[in-house]
């Protein structure tokens, strides 16, 4: 058993370390209370080539392994909860799902530009009335001659007013099923689509969320992702790589909340002694500590499975599950550490708190996971 | 189109020193980087070459686990690197590096125009090894340099000294050790730092090496310093200036 990264990986990390406390940190506060999407950013990273990491270079990415990835969603999470998401879900699924699904037309017409980091993916799925149970979605694609005509209203979509190409979930066959649902390669300028009304979040406030309105939506048949009937096949094999992408972002939230509580228990100074000499702080330290490295294990481990092309969709539910209550429970323990400060608008602590939440509500609920893992454990 | 060298120093990052129970320094969990003033000179041979052709080639001396600094190096765009390593090479005094980095350079390396140091290391800050290995070779050096061009076989450097900037020219073959405001390092990209391992490094043993040298330090001791006062007061009359010389003889703090 080896835990060492290779000298690239850990080349990686650093350099994406300093990158984010050159660019990211200094803007981190500013993005989340303006909910401002900091295009100036994006265009950075992808010129570091951060935007593409997994993606052979043949398509424009870096030809690096998914672990790499994770470890840059994780230390860009570390500065900001919202960047190091928007990162995880354009490369991890927009762009893995053209990856594996696309045709050669297919990547070099989208997945290229994307993993260059010209333009944002999203992910399209959910609905008004379809969160966990993606089966009740209504959005429908018909073949008109060489179009498919798409009809419906999607919500809470990461990206929508920023992607340049989404990935739609509509169905083909509603009889079919499990069989009846399909993916579509919408690019932005698709008529009929439009961006809808933008969400107002407690946390990840520069990640930019949105309704998606398909009105008579015309995409030529060729933007069909895979084969008809596919698109829940699709779908989950998207979830395993963006819940191991999610997983990273908590493990980021967590050691930034790890980071700030020694950082600050050290500093504050109650009963003559600094507070991290209280025991009632050093233990919650330890229990941070603890959480974190279980986190950031199952993370690894499920970014290990993938490169190694070994099934880890339960892995990657585990880290997810895990490492998305770890961040919500210490987040909540590293603003108590803080005390009065730590409820302040200007402590990081604060963001972190407000970011860990939704990643026990997106890509799959935290029951969504115990069903996933139940469900395969249970076979 | 010349061909560039630059000289690095592979250093305990600071950031990982912890402080022990006993107020000592920890250096167990310690991580390693390349020295920050020799991430500027490996930036300006980088730059250069970009600009005028040529190559840029990193150099380093070290221990046998300095290897993981080439990649480093060699990502932030430099051609091929040289690492000349010993386990024996811990605590090399100023001097010894300099003797083994002209031996290298002159023994290894056909031809150069320039050699870039750091103006001095992050850890001692000697600033001693950029001077005496161009001692050892024979060529002009220039320090302190915050700007220079290469035009035709000669260097012109701005060299910030207290009173000003100097602005100096030198035939090449020289060296310079340069000051941080030169430039801001790159932070290599996911491609660069994948395609480091792919480029040529060289390395060589302390065996391939004539004998190095004896060290020519040696540390007493250590001990924090400390400031006395006599708590005498003098006026600023000559009569009083003339007391106030008197007492530092008779202290023997001038002669």
């Amino acid at each position: 058993m080896d835990f060492k990264f290779t000298e690239e990986q850990e080349l990686i990390r650093k350099n994406v370390r300093e990158f984010c406390e050159k660019n990211v940190d200094p803007i981190a506060a500013e993005i989340d209370e303006n909910s401002r999407h900091p295009a100036e950013l994006f265009k950075k990273l992808s010129e570091g080539g951060w935007m593409g990491i997994p993606i052979p270079q043949q398509y424009g990415g870096a030809g690096a392994d998914y672990l790499t990835n994770i470890v840059v969603v994780e230390e860009l999470a570390r500065s900001c909860s919202s960047t190091g998401f928007t990162v995880s879900i354009h490369v991890g699924i927009a762009c893995m799902l053209i990856l594996l699904f696309g045709t050669e037309e297919q990547k070099k017409k989208f997945l290229t530009p994307m993993a260059e980091g010209k333009h944002l993916g999203a992910f399209v799925l959910t609905e008004p009335g379809a969160g966990t149970d993606v089966m009740a979605a209504t959005t429908t694609a018909v073949l008109d001659g060489n179009d498919y005509i798409i009809n419906g209203t999607k919500t809470f979509t990461s990206n929508g007013p920023t992607a340049g190409t989404y990935l739609l979930f509509a169905w083909t066959d509603k009889a079919a099923g499990r069989k009846g649902m399909s993916t579509f390669i919408v690019p932005k300028e698709a008529p009929g689509m439009r961006v809808g009304e933008h969400f107002k979040k407690m946390g990840l406030r520069s990640s930019q969320t949105s309704e998606m309105i398909f009105k008579d939506c015309r995409v030529p048949k060729e933007n069909l992702l895979g084969k008809e009937g596919m698109g829940l096949q699709m779908a989950m094999t998207g979830f395993d790589h963006g819940r191991t992408g999610i997983a990273a972002q908590c493990v980021g939230i967590l050691q930034a909340a790890l980071d700030e509580s020694i950082r600050y228990s050290k500093e504050r100074v109650q009963f003559g002694t600094a507070i991290a000499r209280h025991q009632a702080i050093s233990w919650m330290i330890a229990d941070m500590a603890t959480d974190l490295s279980a986190a950031r294990f199952l993370t690894y481990h499920a970014a290990w499975l993938k490169d190694q092309k070994l099934p880890f969709s339960k892995e990657a539910a585990m880290a997810k599950l895990y490492a998305s209550e770890a961040a919500m429970r210490h987040t909540i323990k590293a603003v108590q550490i803080h005390g009065g400060y730590g409820y302040c608008k200007g402590a990081k602590v604060e963001r972190l708190m407000r970011d860990a939440k939704i990643t026990e509500i997106y890509e799959g609920t935290s029951e969504a996971q115990r069903m996933v893992i139940s469900g395969i454990v249970l076979r | 189109m010349p061909s560039i060298i630059a000289c690095f120093k592979w250093v305990v990052d600071e950031a990982y020193i912890r402080r022990g129970p006993s107020g000592d320094l920890d250096f167990s969990s310690v991580d390693y980087k390349i020295s920050e003033y020799d991430r500027n000179a490996i930036e300006e041979a980088v730059r250069s070459k970009e600009a005028l052709g040529g190559k840029a080639i990193a150099i380093t001396v070290g221990v046998p686990q300095a290897t993981k600094s080439l990649k480093d190096a060699l990502s932030r765009g430099c051609d091929q690197a040289y690492f000349v390593a010993d386990a024996s090479f811990n605590n090399l005094e100023s001097s010894q590096t300099a003797f083994i980095l002209a031996e290298v350079i002159s023994t290894r390396i056909e031809q150069y125009d320039l050699i870039i140091c750091g103006e001095g290391s992050s850890d001692l800050y000697a600033q001693q090894v950029g001077p005496r290995l161009a001692e050892k070779l024979c060529i002009p050096c220039i320090s302190f340099v915050q700007k220079f061009s290469i035009d035709k076989n000669q260097i012109v450097a701005e060299r910030r000294v207290e009173e000003g900037v100097e602005v100096i020219a030198a035939p090449l073959p020289a060296l310079v050790t340069v000051l941080p405001d030169i430039n801001v390092p790159r932070i290599p990209g996911v491609k660069d730092t994948l395609m480091a391992g792919k480029k040529p490094t060289v390395t060589i043993t302390k065996d391939e090496l004539p004998p190095v040298g004896e060290t020519l330090l040696l540390t007493v001791g250590l001990a924090a310093s400390r400031m006395e006062r006599s708590c005498e007061m003098f006026g600023t009359d000559a009569q009083e200036i003339a007391r106030f010389v008197g007492s530092l003889r008779k202290r023997g703090v001038v002669g």
